[in-house]
């Protein structure tokens, strides 16, 4: 699954990395896994960054 | 005994024995018996393998040496923490989040019936992160029946991604 999604928190932003062998479509991850309440965007993998060594300081926008 | 074979009760009231089954092929000591109320076992060469006790506990000799109750892995995750986050292979898990550097929630498919389960990790880490000497610690930060988030450390302490993570939870 080539998609995630993500949803900002305190710290920043949570990014939900979906299980190819879970059987469920990436909205009903969403529906399941974001908090409820949250807002969330699904977006493609590749928008985000692989480097990863300022993690703790991206931010949802 | 008196085998009873009908279209209402089926094949009935034959119990067997771990020896001559109930229910077996031409190999005649390999096959089904019902050792007690409630309760389906099979053998093999004439010695029990394998038993469904009468609260539905499974049981078998995998090489244990007796016949035993086996507590299953609930869920399980492989995946990778650094670089792009993926899972490799997973069940009873529909997602991991990401919450920041070392830090993942793995997300069950079907929850645990309580909080009371225990959690078993590996992780590999990434060296090239480490502050410390390149040991990677795991730990469990908060436990709820829909997830578990769990935490990646160096050896000093500070948050670190790991491209090698597994976790099992048992219950």
């Amino acid at each position: 699954m080539n998609q995630r999604i993500i949803y900002p928190t305190d710290d920043g932003v949570a990014i939900i990395v979906p299980a190819p062998e879970c059987g469920l479509t990436i909205e009903e991850i969403a529906a399941k896994d974001v908090p409820t309440g949250k807002p969330y965007k699904i977006v493609d993998m590749a928008d985000i960054p692989t480097d990863r060594t300022f993690r703790n300081a991206w931010e949802y926008t | 005994m008196t085998l009873i074979l009908s279209g209402t009760d089926g094949l009935s009231d034959v119990d067997g024995s771990a020896a001559t089954p109930a229910i077996r092929g031409t190999d005649t000591n390999t096959g089904i018996f019902f050792p007690a109320a409630d309760t389906i076992a099979f053998s093999e060469g004439g010695v029990e393998a394998m038993r469904l006790d009468s609260s539905a506990n499974l049981q078998f000799n995998s090489g244990y040496g007796s016949v035993a109750t086996a507590y299953a892995c609930r869920a399980w995750v492989n995946f990778n923490g650094t670089g792009t986050v993926a899972i490799r292979a997973s069940g009873n898990v529909t997602s991991i989040t990401d919450n920041g550097s070392g830090q993942y929630t793995v997300n069950f498919t079907t929850a645990m019936p309580d909080v009371n389960y225990i959690t078993v990790f590996n992780g590999n880490g990434n060296v090239d992160t480490f502050s410390g000497g390149g040991r990677q610690f795991s730990m469990v930060r908060t436990r709820a029946t829909g997830s578990v988030q769990v935490n990646t450390v160096d050896e000093g302490g500070a948050q670190s991604d790991a491209s090698y993570i597994g976790v099992a939870i048992f219950r």
